[in-house]
């Protein structure tokens, strides 16, 4: 399992694809966390310049752009070895599937904790320079904490659920369509319009464990986050037994 | 390096009602060239990924030395395949391709560099996979199927975009593995391919093993031609045309559709002075003919265009 994982990381290493989605989407971290802080004297905004949660939940707005990011990799990872026919080859060094399958989820934890760093370096000077420019409050209080902890789970959780569509759809651009038309447009528009819906949709779990909430759900319809972190749960498990279910079956024409 | 018989036993395999590989009893045996003959969706693709376990058989086995290729214990050190030669990501270098399989298989480091050095690629070996040639795309294949060192090569369509020379480096890169005792087992939708190469030959159409027999054995049946060099090839034609036998004017003599005795016959009857008379076997018309007989459709395209 340690050689197919290093080969894993080999891969990521060895092409500019996943590098750039990386660096493309740090760049959105700082509008994100952005996004939440008000400026001065701003009034009816979901958490005010003086709310010590507020460091916090800029910190957890941050993860939005990261989370997409997550399940793009995730997909990637094997729709690409279907894309450019790699996956014989890799199917000919080893014939359990399945052990390709589990590397490729170690591998995407691993990246989910890269990540999940790399926003946090980005995303907390920002925020703190920008809470102090206008005068807020910086508080490394218990929101913060549970946010830095969330984005460690929350990351390599869509990495592996993204891994499982790429190994359930195969193809490149039907996954990666499906995935930002999802998680950019169909999940907005549900949460917004049917709240008693879209509590229920993946992407709405994160945006509890994420503490989105005051941004994307301003009257408090979402799940708790003890619901959310089950029912995502839920989701990765039956994501990955499809995959687990699927994989060794299919054909490789 | 112990050889392994590959064995393929009954096998078949169906899509929905389309039955794409139709009950294939063959083996390949150590230390020789197995060619696996056919035309364009003859199935020979569908039974090498069989073979290596890449499409599940609807039925029967396909085995090296009784195992499965998911049972074998190392495969890459056991089986090398070159299934597509595009099995490579563009943006990474040959070097990193090979890294990544060696690393996944725990092959020793030094084993990507000792394969671009035996393919020709030792030069190219840091360029990106997207800037190579079809043919240098093919001898990465190559390279790939030889990582591990194995006592087996499954090759589909090896020749596919390569160049003379490259052919040429092929048939004396494929013989010599087979001179070293592997089992070589190559797909090829031509027979002029691998006349200077193959062993044995599996004919396959529509799904069915047409044939197998030895090289030497199927040149022997396909026999029916001459090849003639005399000072009179004219007076020698018109003889020819007389008999109603088809014939050509060739370099040094004429080539003619009928055997050594009959043109021989002829000569003599004619007076015509001989220098040399000698069957020749044109297997590649041996070959169209063999499945062709099966079904008139299942022509190769060289012949489809030659027609047309």
């Amino acid at each position: 399992m340690k050689a197919l994982v290093l080969a894993e990381l080999l891969k990521i290493r060895s092409t500019r694809t996943q590098v750039a989605l990386v660096l493309a989407t740090l760049a959105f971290v700082p509008w994100t966390a952005a996004l939440t802080i008000p400026k001065k004297g701003a009034e009816n905004v979901p958490v005010s310049l003086d709310d010590p949660r507020l460091l916090g939940v800029a910190i957890g707005n941050s993860f939005g752009a990261p989370i997409v990011l997550m399940l793009l990799l995730g997909g990637v990872a094997f729709t690409q070895e279907f894309r450019y026919g790699t996956v014989t080859s890799m199917y000919l060094v080893e014939p359990q599937r399945i052990r390709i399958l589990v590397a490729k989820w170690v591998t995407l934890v691993l990246v989910g904790g890269v990540v999940a760093t790399l926003t946090l370096v980005v995303s907390v000077p920002f925020s703190a320079a920008l809470i102090g420019f206008r005068d807020g409050e910086v508080s490394l209080g218990v929101t913060f904490w549970e946010m830095v902890a969330a984005g460690f789970v929350v990351m390599p959780v869509f990495g592996v659920i993204g891994v499982a569509i790429g190994a359930l759809v195969r193809n490149q651009i039907t996954a990666v369509v499906a995935v930002l038309v999802w998680m950019l447009a169909l999940e907005q528009l549900v949460i917004s319009s049917y709240p008693e819906v879209g509590r229920w949709m993946p992407g709405a779990t994160s945006f509890v464990l994420l503490q989105m909430g005051p941004s994307v759900d301003p009257d408090g319809e979402l799940l708790s986050a003890s619901a959310a972190g089950l029912l995502l749960a839920a989701y990765t498990a039956v994501a990955v037994a499809l995959a687990l279910r699927l994989t060794p079956k299919r054909d490789v024409l | 390096m112990r050889a392994r018989a590959v064995e393929l036993s009954g096998l078949t395999k169906a899509f929905g009602d389309f039955v794409a590989v139709d009950g294939v009893s063959a083996v390949a045996l150590p230390g020789q060239v197995t060619a696996l003959l056919g035309p364009n969706g003859a199935g020979k693709t569908t039974t090498l990924r069989m073979l290596l376990g890449l499409v599940a058989p609807s039925g029967g086995t396909a085995t090296f030395d009784g195992k499965r290729y998911d049972e074998l214990s190392e495969p890459v050190r056991q089986v090398g395949a070159l299934l597509e030669a595009s099995g490579c990501h563009p943006g990474r270098t040959a070097l990193a391709h090979l890294r990544i399989l060696a690393t996944a298989a725990r092959l020793p480091r030094e084993a990507p560099e000792r394969v671009l050095e035996e393919t020709g690629l030792a030069a190219d070996a840091r360029r990106r996979v997207g800037e190579y040639s079809l043919g240098m795309r093919q001898r990465l294949g190559l390279a790939a199927a030889m990582l591990g060192d194995p006592s087996v090569l499954v090759l589909d369509e090896p020749t596919n975009g390569l160049d003379p020379p490259g052919v040429r480096w092929l048939r004396g890169y494929v013989r010599r593995l087979a001179d070293e005792g592997r089992t070589v087992l190559l797909s090829s939708h031509a027979l002029s391919e691998v006349e200077l190469t193959a062993d044995h030959v599996l004919v396959l159409t529509h799904g069915r093993l047409l044939r197998s027999s030895t090289l030497a054995e199927f040149r022997a049946e396909a026999g029916v031609g001459s090849r003639v060099r005399t000072p009179d090839p004219h007076r020698l034609g018109a003889a020819l045309d007389a008999a109603g036998h088809a014939y050509r004017l060739v370099d040094d003599g004429l080539a003619v559709d009928a055997p050594p005795e009959r043109v021989g016959e002829l000569a003599a009857a004619h007076g015509v002075v001989l220098h040399r008379l000698e069957g020749t076997a044109d297997l590649e018309q041996a070959f169209f003919r063999l499945i062709q007989g099966t079904d008139q459709v299942a022509q190769p395209e060289s012949t489809q265009e030659a027609v047309s």
